[in-house]
Parts: structure tokens; sequence; C-alpha cells
């Protein structure tokens, strides 16, 4: 027994002092030195030219998100103005009454997501401003990247100056304390930046891509975009240039109305710039634009959640047999051009819905956000001609101006003769008047009209009824988490 | 697999059939067991002869019967009294007289990497015994704790297969890992549902931060040790628990019928300027949707174990077998269970060993929303219309909240989840040198989880229906592994005892999930259910996986001096592969302290205490389960990034997060000052404990501007502080009576106050709880100075009665049945920056009562438990995206015109500013229930004996039979939604929570 017992303190003595050894050596930093898995570290980015491509195509994808084209979007741009509506059934997201009636506090939290979802598009550019200089690569290629975040990122400080007024204007990515709480700029600052980018954008820029890269943004779209940018600060000569030149580069008007907005025809000749979406099979997370599911007709399969309706002020402001009412407004009862039947039941909660964001029922696959497929059209050519228009009377030339104005109407009209007539008077106000009242039926639901009428100075008078106040609702609220979380750096808009 | 498990089992039979070889020459011996203090007779005493594997038991009245060597020795054992040994010298009659044990001396509790005698530990540890779970009706040995051991507070999760949520002392981390750390026979793990609670022997929970701290990088939550069952010395004992029981929904909330429905609507369509829904509000009962789709399910349990041991060997062997309905309709759990254990003494020395445990389960879950979905739905909807079709909300015009048929989702909800695993150790223990011991033990836990979902094409409602089928398949593997080597030095000479340990390990953890899913794929059978038989173009797959490593080394001293004084200390010093350069390695020391006072001199003449125990530890202790490599700046390739150009789409990238410099682990310094007391002979047993534990540079959030841009509003880094300090008090009366009746009754209270101290962010507040709220509305906030997570909003101070009331305040766009909102910072306005603090989701109070009767043979536990201090968010109540339902209470008592009350807001709730978090919404979440109350009986041995039965009781049991509280909705015990990813700092929303049940079982308990 003695011996037995020895022997076998013996051997597991040397297992015991081997299997220290053993770990003891494995403990080192290698047993304990493990990749990380699945996720590509930064320091690996920004090196071959496909990365510089990535990174582009991210600007692109982002612009589609939840907080650029759905309930932040409509409810900062669309439903405060007088086209739209909540919609829905009366107590489905009840928030947008808020803004609909002009009795939000700047704790509300859209504020903060749509304020959040343009500086997640800027902060893609700055990215990219930031870093592809580090990429070998074609320099034309690096150049026209470049452009392009440029333009994102003027279109994302637009929508925020339109909605908010100065903001903290970022043009890198911060590295360290100082460049990470940082003051509003003003007004005027971020627009100088907005036009210094777009600017840059458009001198690079191509007039057009091949169609492998269709979609991108263009020279035209750059020069549109700053075109509108000077139309907010009422910079007509500049306003007038710069549309004549995107007229200089070949757009028309696409010939019907309606079916411009379909999906068939995305990007075509009319398209200055579209956010491209897709339903891509086996990829819901690549299929997530909520633009059209949101927007969809409620109570019907393949339709939506109803939301921003267009209102009866809009269904009014259409002249007598204006084709574009139709176009632009489905209505509860009717069957659609592409053969959707809009039952007229109780399923069906509200009466209109926006049809310049519908996908034919058709096309809805289960699973998948109702038309995720649709674009979102975010400037037209009928845009430019009408800012041309509204500069040239500006400018006192209503010739120019009529010639615009009438070839958006023109187009309306189609092949109809009994409607929508030429307009002619000369008289600048009562241009004035037709190009506003242009822009209401033309880019109806199309996120502009809210703006649209702030800017020219009417907001009291149009939207003073619902709660508009002047000196407090031209711009809305900044968000009092981002101003909680500045330390008080940031300041409030008057009136909030 | 289970081929294996038979082959083993054979095994073991076989080693059985040589082990218990008898020798001859025996005599047959009688004798009767009695208790010295009070002379009675003791049942169940453990009669074992000495040096051989033959034993018996005492019968009810305390009278044994064992053929034994004229020659040998009987051993007399029975937990509470001193083993006795009574050489057999040729009589035939041996009584043996049991002399009651200091309790508090003799006993032993399991303590990390080893056991100790109670009267050593100098930290805070709970044991509780394996019958005292598996006496509950609970499913989950983790459920079964609850109310057992102070400051263990326990909610649970009603749906079959699923584990509560258990925290020990407070919350403490948010961010990091919030399971406790189970360590089951030497191996690790974050839930034990896998095992059957008849399988466990011993739980002891280790509470304070000096206990924890040996587990220095995963225990910072709390330690549980699970010792499970092994064969005990004697002959081979079989023994069958089976139970079949009933569950069905308790304190079900009423909801309004059809008619009540249809008024509550107008009045809000009415309020909101608008016509009417219901052109004829008289429509009568409607449907009940929760009797439409809940019943009463049934639960059946069965359990057989083989276990025995010589002197050279013991084995167990146990076979489980679940079957769990859940309360909804198809929801249905089935668990196998197989577990095995062997013990092998080699040599005199030497001991080696393994436990395996096999575990399959197959889930056919319910719909992830139904709950959420039965409260919403309509009563004027019917579950099927007149054709057989499914009534369909969208008619009724519900809007979106209400805008499905439950019984419809139920119809096409088709996902199974299957798990295997397979887990357990071997191990090899040596003694030498008299003093020495060495253990090395190598452990595995290997788990495939497959979860299959099909949704068929289908078309129910508007809102219920699918073009294409889709069939979505995810596949989880979990690796991991553990070695473990310790060398204990344990020696006693004198008064003095000194026990020291070294130990090192090193641990591998690898996780790995698939996704894949793929569209119109046909259903005639199962046997379709393959993703390639979809549409190419439809099939997506994605990936992730974790790794990673921990390599650790500790040490522990334990010195004793005349059983008086108590010195314990400890290191471990951890290395874990998630961190990086100096944050590779951390340390965590503790120490501990103990007197026992009744042990000296000075109290030898007192009569008052017959334990007096003063302890007091330090630790520290880590939680490395932080979320890995946050501080590694990764690129974003996610689908949502990909562009589309002319229609196709381009891969797209980006960079969207900002990250913390470096990352760490959680430390918690915890102290514990701890006070035993006995009284009565220890007939009276009371323990105190103060504890304070600090989790210094938790991993929190702290606020990103959102104009940084990045996609997540926070970024997570070591920067906060949070404290739990509190009370624990728990004290145990157990007695005999002359007149036969054993019983204990046990008691403990825990009080926790929870703190945030510091955020390195200052003031600046984290705000959750929104998941499934109205717009998505915050209900918490988590800011310094406050528990983590209280509910924050506004402030109810009535309801507005008239439009000139309204016009007078500040809520002008509110209107008459609105809440009305305190000016909390008198500005004249009501904003965001009125919100104060509402309540607090983290219970201030757990206690429970815990009893044992035994008379006869008869037995009775009946345990209570609740919690109090803390408050509830009826968030079911205050979601409204449309028509949803209202409880049939509120309809009671909404406001309907001016006068009618000034509590309660109109049926109005999800419009204007009503639906913002707020007071109204804030409820007391304490309970009181009677958690388990079961009645025994164990018929007589003359009759079993009969049926060569050693023992047969037959029981019933109810748990959470009666459950007193005051809280509106269905059941106050309400976590937070880890599947909609939320953490601690949004607990106590109630949306979407398993309702209530009571479960009423029969069973049998059986030993051959």
């Amino acid at each position: 027994m003695k011996t037995y017992k020895n022997f076998n303190i013996q051997r597991c003595s040397t297992v015991f002092l081997l299997s220290i050894v053993l770990i003891s050596s494995s403990c080192k930093k290698s047993f304990l030195d493990v990749d990380p898995q699945g996720q590509q570290p930064a320091q690996q980015f920004w090196q071959t030219p496909e990365d510089a491509a990535k990174a582009v195509n991210g600007i692109y994808a982002n612009l589609r998100t939840w907080e650029n084209v759905a309930f932040p979007a409509l409810a900062i741009e669309s439903i405060p103005s007088d086209e739209a509506d909540k919609g829905s059934t009366p107590t489905d997201a009840t928030f947008f009454n808020l803004y609909d009636t002009f009795t939000v506090t700047a704790t509300e939290n859209t504020f903060l997501s749509f304020w959040t979802g343009q500086y997640q598009n800027i902060n893609l550019c700055n990215q990219l401003l930031d870093n592809i200089s580090k990429v070998s690569m074609d320099e034309a290629l690096r150049a026209r990247y470049m452009a392009e975040a440029k333009f994102v990122r003027a279109y994302s400080y637009f929508r925020l100056v339109r909605a908010y007024g100065g903001v903290p204007l970022r043009l890198h990515v911060p590295i360290d304390a100082t460049e990470y709480n940082i003051p509003r700029a003003s007004a005027p600052e971020v627009w100088a930046q907005i036009e210094l980018d777009l600017t840059e954008a458009a001198t690079v820029l191509p007039q057009s891509y091949g169609a492998a890269d269709l979609g991108r943004a263009t020279k035209g779209a750059a020069l549109g975009m700053h075109a509108k940018a000077a139309l907010y600060q009422k910079k007509w000569a500049d306003v007038y240039a710069l549309t004549n030149q995107v007229i200089g580069l070949g757009y028309t008007l696409f010939p019907d109305f309606e079916k411009g907005f379909r999906t068939n025809n995305e990007n075509n000749v009319e398209s200055i710039f579209e956010i491209q979406s897709e339903l891509l099979l086996g990829n819901k997370d690549a299929s997530n634009s909520q633009y059209s599911q949101v927007q969809g007709v409620a109570g019907v399969p393949g339709g939506g959640w109803g939301f921003n309706v267009p209102s009866q002020v809009l269904e009014n402001a259409f002249e007598t047999g204006d084709p574009r009412k139709n176009a632009t407004i489905i209505f509860k009862g009717e069957t659609t051009p592409q053969g959707d039947l809009i039952p007229n039941t109780n399923a069906v909660p509200n009466d209109r819905y926006n049809q310049k964001s519908y996908v034919p029922f058709s096309m809805f696959v289960s699973g998948y956000n109702e038309g995720s497929q649709q674009n979102i059209r975010v400037l037209r050519f009928a845009d430019v001609l009408l800012m041309n228009a509204e500069a040239a009377n500006e400018l006192s030339n209503p010739t120019a101006a009529l010639i615009s104005l009438n070839k958006v109407r023109a187009r309306a009209r189609g092949s109809l003769t009994n409607v929508l007539p030429d307009v002619t008077t000369i008289d600048q106000t009562a241009l004035r008047s037709a190009i506003y009242k242009e822009r209401q039926v033309e880019l109806a639901m199309e996120n502009d009209r809210y703006f649209d009428v702030i800017r020219q100075g009417r907001g009291a008078e149009v939207f003073g009824p619902k709660g508009w106040k002047a000196n407090k609702n031209e711009v809305w609220a900044i968000p009092e988490a981002e101003i909680e979380r500045s330390g008080n750096l940031l300041t409030q808009n008057p009136g909030y | 697999m289970r081929r294996i498990f038979t082959k083993f089992s054979v095994l073991t039979f076989l080693c059985l059939l040589f082990i218990n070889a008898v020798s001859a020459q025996d005599i047959t011996v009688r004798g009767t067991v009695s208790d010295g203090t009070d002379k009675s007779t003791i049942p169940a005493v453990s009669v074992v002869v000495k040096g051989t594997t033959k034993a018996t038991q005492t019968d009810v009245n305390g009278k044994y019967t064992i053929s034994v060597p004229a020659n040998g020795t009987l051993v007399f054992t029975y937990i509470g009294y001193t083993t006795q040994e009574v050489p057999v010298n040729n009589q035939t009659t041996v009584n043996a007289v049991m002399a009651s044990s200091s309790q508090q001396l003799e006993q032993v509790v399991v303590v990390g990497y080893g056991t100790q005698r109670k009267i050593d530990v100098t930290g805070a540890v709970a044991s509780v015994k394996g019958e005292d779970i598996s006496k509950q009706a609970s499913q989950n040995p983790v459920s079964a704790l609850q109310g057992k051991v102070a400051g263990v507070s326990i909610t649970n999760n009603g749906a079959p297969g699923k584990s509560p949520q258990i925290t020990i002392r407070g919350t403490g981390t948010i961010y990091g890992k919030t399971s406790l750390l189970y360590v089951v026979d030497g191996v690790w793990y974050d839930d034990i549902n896998f095992l059957n609670p008849a399988d466990i022997a011993n739980i002891s929970i280790l509470k304070d931060a000096s206990s924890q701290s040996i587990y220095g990088i995963r225990a910072a939550n709390g330690v549980v040790l699970v010792t499970t069952v092994h064969g005990k010395l004697g002959d081979p004992t079989v023994n069958y628990n089976g139970s079949v029981g009933i569950q069905r929904i308790t304190n079900a909330v009423k909801m309004t019928d059809a008619s009540e429905y249809a008024t509550a609507v107008n009045e809000l369509y009415n309020i909101s300027g608008l016509a009417p829904l219901f052109v004829n509000t008289n429509l009568g009962k409607g449907t009940d949707w929760y009797d439409q789709v809940l019943r009463s399910a049934m639960v059946t349990n069965h359990q057989v174990s083989v276990n025995g041991a010589s002197e050279k060997s013991s084995y167990n062997f146990s076979l489980g077998y679940l079957n769990q309905d859940g309360i909804v309709e198809n929801n249905n759990y089935k668990r196998y269970t197989a577990r095995l254990s062997n013990d092998f003494q080699i040599f005199k020395s030497l001991k080696i060993g393994y436990n395996v445990t096999g575990v399959s389960s197959v889930s056919r879950d319910a719909p992830s929303n139904i709950f959420r979905a039965l409260y919403a739905a309509s009563p004027v909807v019917p579950v099927f219309n007149a054709d057989g079709s499914y009534g369909d909300p969208a008619i009724y015009q519900l809007g979106n909240g209400s805008n499905v048929n439950p019984q419809a989702t139920l119809d096409f909800y088709n996902q199974t989840n299957k798990q295997y695993k397979i887990t357990g150790n071997v191990f090899a223990e040596l003694k030498f040198a008299n003093h020495f011991t060495f253990k090395t033990s190598a452990g595995g836990d290997f788990s495939q989880e497959e979860v299959r979902s099909y949704t068929p094409v289908y078309k129910a409602t508007t809102s219920q229906l699918a073009t294409n089928s889709t069939l979505g398949v995810d596949r989880i593997e979990n690796r991991n592994w553990i070695i473990e080597n310790t060398l204990t030095y344990d020696n006693k000479w004198g008064a003095h005892s000194l026990t020291v340990l070294a130990g090192q390990t090193a641990q591998r953890f690898k996780s790995y999930t698939i996704n894949a899913t793929a569209q119109d794929v046909p259903y005639s059978s199962e046997g379709d259910l393959y993703l390639s038989l979809g549409t190419a173009a439809t099939r997506s797959i994605t990936d992730k996986g974790s790794l990673n490593t921990v390599a650790s080394y500790f040490s522990r001293v334990n010195y004793g001096f005349d059983n008086r004084y108590l010195l314990n200390a400890s290191l471990r010093a951890d290395g874990a592969s998630q961190f990086f350069g100096n944050n590779l390695w951390g340390y965590f020391p503790s120490v501990g302290a103990g007197w026992v006072i009744s042990n000296e001199d000075f109290m030898k003449d007192q009569k008052v205490f017959s334990n007096l125990k003063l302890r007091g530890s330090w630790g520290v202790v880590g939680n490395a389960g932080v979320p890995i490599n946050p501080s590694t700046q990764t690129v974003d390739q996610s689908a949502a990034l990909i562009a589309y150009f002319n229609g196709q789409p381009f891969t797209g990238a980006g960079i969207r997060t900002i990250v913390p410099p470096s990352i760490f682990w959680e430390r918690s310094v915890g102290t514990d000052i701890g006070l035993e007391m006995g009284f009565f002979s220890n007939k009276l047993s009371v323990e105190a404990d103060y504890y304070s534990k600090t989790t210094q540079k938790a991993i929190f959030d702290i606020p990103v501007l959102g104009s940084i841009g990045t996609i997540n509003s926070s970024i997570i880094s070591n920067q906060a502080d949070f404290r739990n300090r509190g009370l624990e008090l728990m004290a145990t009366w157990s007695d005999k009576t002359s007149g036969g009746l054993t019983y204990s009754i046990s008691g403990n209270i825990g009080i926790n106050n929870n703190k945030v101290l510091n955020v390195s962010s200052g003031s600046n507040p984290i705000d959750k709880g929104g998941e499934g709220l109205t717009s998505g509305v915050l209900s918490t906030r988590t800011v310094v100075d406050q528990p983590i997570g209280m509910f924050y909003g506004y402030q109810v101070t009535g309801i507005f009665q008239t439009p000139a009331e309204v016009l007078a305040s500040a809520q002008t766009d509110a209107k008459p049945g609105d809440f009305i909102y305190a000016d909390n910072n008198s500005d004249g306005r009501i904003d965001g920056k009125d919100r104060i603090f509402l309540g607090n989701p983290n219970p201030k109070y757990s206690y429970g009562l815990n009893t044992n009767f035994a008379y006869k043979n008869f037995d009775l536990t009946i345990d209570v438990q609740g919690v109090a201090g803390v408050d509830v968010y009826n968030g079911n109540l205050s979601a409204r995206f449309g028509n949803e339902n209202f409880t049939k209470e509120f309809f009671d008592s909404r406001w309907t015109g001016p006068g009618s009350t000034n509590t309660n807001p109109s049926a109005n709730l999800g419009s204007g500013r009503n639906y913002l978090a707020n007071s109204y919404w804030v409820e007391s979440g304490a309970y009181v229930r009677l958690r388990n109350i079961q009645v025994g009986y164990t018929l007589p041995e003359e009759i079993v004996s009969k049926w060569k039965i050693k023992k047969l009781r037959v029981f019933a049991n109810a748990q959470n039979a009666v459950n007193l509280f005051g809280y509106k909705g269905f059941t106050p015990e309400v976590g937070y939604n880890t599947a909609a990813g939320a953490t601690p700092t949004s607990r106590g929303v109630d949306i979407n929570v398993y309702p209530l049940f009571a479960t009423y079982n029969v069973g049998v308990n059986l030993t051959f």
C-alpha cells in the first residue's frame, strides 16, 4: 500500500507540474490574445480605392434612414404645413399633433431624431472628407467622391438650417474634446458653408454618369440644390443664374406627371436628385426605406400606415381640372391608374393619401417594408423651373418668369386643352402669387410646402390659423436633450 | 447521444454488482434512535455498517433493523446531531442516543473551491438544500430560490423554459453581464435552466464580496455554487419523483366588454372632435381575448434516479422529463435531462470521477408580442366571423395599436426552439503528505440551439397576411471549456487550524451564431423546411461570433484559532482576452475576520446565546462580462449601408460610432458586517448582515451629442460608480414539540438602496425605458444621486374639468379630461423641465417567510414571499397607438365629464400629452404572495414495506395560489425586456409581460 501511495504521488506530482507548466505557458499573451470576431477594425479601413467607394456608398445609403425619410421628416417638414394632416387613426402617433398645432416643446423626441439623422449623414461625409487622402487612388475619382460627399453634407445642412436656424457646423470628425462640444454657428454661417460645399461640388461633379452609376449626385444636383439654398436666402440673382445653369444642362419635364412618380420612371429626365431605394430580396435590412410605408394607404394589404395625408386645403388648392390633383392624392374609393382599388370602407381610415409616395400594392413582398422600392424625389426639374420663375420675377423679369412657370403648367396640363391656361400676368405681385400657388400644387406632398411658405414670409398668414406664431415658429426648437448634453453651450431658439 | 448514456448506465450497474458483494456471518441487530435532550425518537437517521455500503434508515418511530457482522460497528448520522459510532459486540439490540450538535459548529457550507464549517465562514454565504428547491413547483431551479434567501431578488418570467432575472444585493451593473455566476460541479455557467431541480443537492449563494472574490473576474453579480446529487453510502436507492399539475392565470385583469369599449372609444373620438366610431354602442359582451387565447395548461414532471456508494465508488444516475404547456395555446416546452456522476476511490489517496449532464429541450414558442396583443385587442372584433374567416380589426377602423386578431397571430405562428447541451467535468483528487490535496478538473459546456420559424402564405386579416412564405433558421453554438487545478493544505494543531488554497484556471468561451432565411419554401411536411427549397434570390445569411479566453491564478488562506478567532484572506488574478495592455490583468483581493464570541470563556456562564459570532469582510470582485472590444473602432458594413445605383446594390461602409479610449472591467468593492446568533440551544438562529458594495468604473453610457452623428446616442465606457447598500436579516426557529410536531419557521428580509454615485459626464442623465411605449416616450432616467433607472416624468396634479380651466392653465393645448401637470419649475409653461422622479423600479424590500411542519406522517410547507418599496410603470395602459382596449377598472373610473373624477383621465389616453411619462402610470409594485404551499403524506412503513418500498410519499402543492397587490396590471413582477435589448435602466416598464399564473400539482415521491 505504502509503495503504491508513493508511486502514485510521484506520478501525480509530475502530472501536476506538467499541467502547471503547460497551462502557464499557454497563459502567456498568446492564450489571451484573441482577434476581434467578425468585425473589421477601423485601422484596416481607408486603404484601398474599394474602401473609398464603400464609404461613398454608405453616404448615399444613409439618406434613406427612418430619420431622413419617415416620421421625423414628416413631423418637421410636412405635417405642420397646411397641405398635410397627421393621418392614420386619431389616436395613432398623436405626437404629430404637437407639430401640427405648434404646441410642441423642446423635449419632444422627434426634434432630436431629425437632428441626429442629419448629422449622421454629415458624419459619414466628414469621415470621407477627412480620410480619403490616405487612400492611394485615381485623383479624379477621389475628387468626385469628395464632391459627392460635399453635396450630401450641404443637403443635410440645408435641412438642418431650415428646421433649426443656426446649428453646430461640423466639417471634420471631432478628434479631441475641444472639437467635440461646439456652439451653434449662425444661420448665415451655415448657409455660407452650404453654398461653399455646393460650389465646390458643382465644379467637380459630372453632368451625368454611366448607367452603372445612375443615382449619384450630379453637377445639376449641386447647382439645383445651390439654387434652392440661394432661394431661401432671397439671393435672387444667384437663384436666377444657378437655375439657368441647370436649365442649360438639358433637363426636361417628364411628360406624364402621375407616371413620373412610379418606380419604373425613377431617375427620369426630370430627376435632378433622388434618394435611391430598392427592395432587395433576401436582404430586409437593405430594403429599409419606410418612406412609402408610413404614408401608404392604411387598411389595405400592401399599403402602409397612412400618415401624412393630403389635407382638404391641398385638395382645394388645385385649379379645376388640374390633373395633378388626382396624381397627388389617392382618394378613398378610387381605383389607382395601376389598378389598385382603395376600398371605401371603415378599414381605410382617411379620405386621402399621398400618391407621390405610392407604390402599387402588387409590388408588396410580405416581410419587407411596403413600398421600399420607391425613390424619394429630392429635387425635380419642375422645382428648378419654379425657382427660376420666382427669381426672374423678383428681378423684375416677368417674361422670363412666365416662360419657366408656364413650362410647368404645360406639362401638368398634358394633352388637355381646357385646363391650366398659361399665366400671363406681368404684375410682379400677382405673378409672385401665381408662382407660390404653382409651387403649392406642383411640389405638393414632397416635404417642400412648410418651409417654402415660411421663407416666403407668409407663415403667420397661411399657418396662423393652425397656431403658427411669428418670431417663434420660423424655426423649430433645438432639441432640449442636445442642449443638456452640451452643458448649455447650445442656446435655445426664441419662444421655446 | 442517448446511446452513449445507455452504455454509461450499463457500465455503472455492472460496477455496482461487483462493489456490492457482501460478506457473510452477520447477525441481525435492532434498535431505536432517540434524541438525547427530549428523548423523542428520531426518524430517518442513517444507520451504516462502518466500512461497508450496508445502510438503512430509522422508521417514523425511530426504529431500525440491520444485518451486521457481530464484531462490526454501526454509524448513526443525522443532520443536526453529532455522528455516533456504536460497536455491535454481538448484541442484537443497539439503541443510540443522539446528541444534538451545535449546528453552527458542525454545519458545513460550500464555498468557492471548497467547503468550510459554517462557524469558520467570515463572509455572507447562504445555503439552500436541494429538497427546498425540488419542493417548489418551479421548473427552473433559480425561480425556486425566490423568497428563500435575504438579499436575493428574483423576477420571474412565466414563459416555459425561460429563466428569471435575478440580482443579489441590488443592481450593480448595466452593460456588464447581469447574470450571476453559476458554478455547477466546478464548471461555470450563466444560467442553470438546464438543471433538473431534483438533481441539486445543495445551492450555496455567495453574497458578499469577500466570498465572491475567489471567483474574481466574473463574481460581481454574485456567485451561486451548485452541488449536484452524488451517491450516498449504502445500497442502491431508486427514487422516483413525479408530479402532474395545472397552471392557470391568476389575478387576471378584467378588460372592457364590447359595449363598454365602444362607449369609451366614442368618447375618445368625441374628445378629438370626431364623429363617433360606433353608431351603436350596444354591442354586448363581445370577445374576451384573454379567455379566448389563454388556457389552463398542464405540467408534467418525472424524475428517476439511482444512486448509491461504497467505500470505493459512488454513482448517481438520473433521468428527467418535463413537459410544460404554456398558458397560451400551442405554447409548449419539453425538457429531457440525463445526468450521470461517478466517483472512484482508486487508491486511498486518489479519487477520480466525472459528472456529465445531457439536456435536450424542445420549445414550441409563443409569439413574442402576444400578451401585448391580447391587452390591446378590441372586444368588438369577433374571433371568427360567421363565415369562418378571422375577425378583422381593420374593418372596425381600430388603428395600428390593435390591428391584429390574436387568434390569427397564434394560428399562423410556427416557431420551434430546440436545444442540446452536453456539459460536465472530469476530475482527479489526490491527497498526499497528510495535509495536501491536489485537485484537477477539466470541464466543458457544449451546446447547440436551433430556432426554426415558418410563416406560410396566408391572409387572416388586413394586417396579418403573408404573400410569400418565409423560413428562418438560426443556429447558435457554444463551446466553452475550463481547466482548473487547485492545491489545498489543511492542518490542525493545537487550537490552530489552517487551510491554504492555491489554484489556477484557464477558460475559453466560444460562441457562433448563424441566421438564415429564405422565402417561398413550400410546406407539406416538416421535411420541406429547408432553405434550399426556397427561392434562391430570397435566401440570406448572416453570422456572428465571439471568442474570449481567461487565465487565472488564485490563493486563499483560512486561519482559525480555538474556534474563536477566524481570519480569511484571498487574492485572485485574472487575465481576460477582451482587455489590452495594462488592463489585461485584474487583481481581486479579499479579507475577512470572525470572532465567535460564544466560545469565549466569559460567555460560558450565560444562557442567552448558544451561538454568537461577529464577522466582517471586505473584498473586490470584477465583471469582465462587458461588451467585447467596445474600444476597438470598427467599420460598419451593415446592409443598411448598401447603396443602389441604377437599381443595383453596392456594399457600403462607414464609421458610425465613436469609441472610448480603452475599457476595462468593472470592479465591485464590498464590505459586509454580519452577526450570527443562536438562542435556546440554537432553536432560534438569527443572522444579520449590513453590506455596502460599490461598483467602481462601471460600464455606463454617457450621452453623445446628436451632432456627432453616431448611430448610438451614447458611448459606453468605465464611467460610473453605483452603490448598493443594505441590511439583511434572517431568523429561523426550529423545534419539535413533545407531541411529535417538528417544525421550522424562517423569515428573511433584505433591504437594498441603490444609488448612482458618480458619472464621468456629470449630471447628464441617461433616459431609457421607451420600449413599446407610445412614441417611444422614455420613462426612466438614470442620473447621479438617484437609483438606477428611476421612473421620470410629469407629476399629475389633477384632471382638467372644463375648457375654462384649460384656458387658464399652462397647458392651453389640453382638453377637458386630460392630465394637469405640475409646473415644477414655475416658469409658467409645462415642458420637459417640469419632470420629476416618479418612482423606483428597484425593489427596496424583498422578504420571505418559509415554514416546514411535520407531524407523524404528515408534512406541510408554506412559503410566503413578497417585495415592497418598488414601483411599476403601467405601460400596457399608457401605450396607445390606436384604439387599444381598456381595463374594466379604468373604464369604470375614467373621467366622463366635469366633476366625474379628478384622478383618472378621460379615455383619451394616447393623445395630447397624456401619453407622456407621468405619475399616473407609475404604480406601486409591492406584492405579497403565497409562493408555495405543499402538503405531504408519507405512507406508513408497515404498509409500503410489503410492496418492497422504502418510502412512499404523496403530496399536493400550489404555487402562487394567493397574490396580493394593488397594481392594476396583470402582475407587478416586471423585469426588463432583454429581447428588446433593454438593460436594467429600463426595468419595471410593464408591457407584454407574461401574466401571473398559479400552478397546482399533485405528485409522488417513491424510494425503493
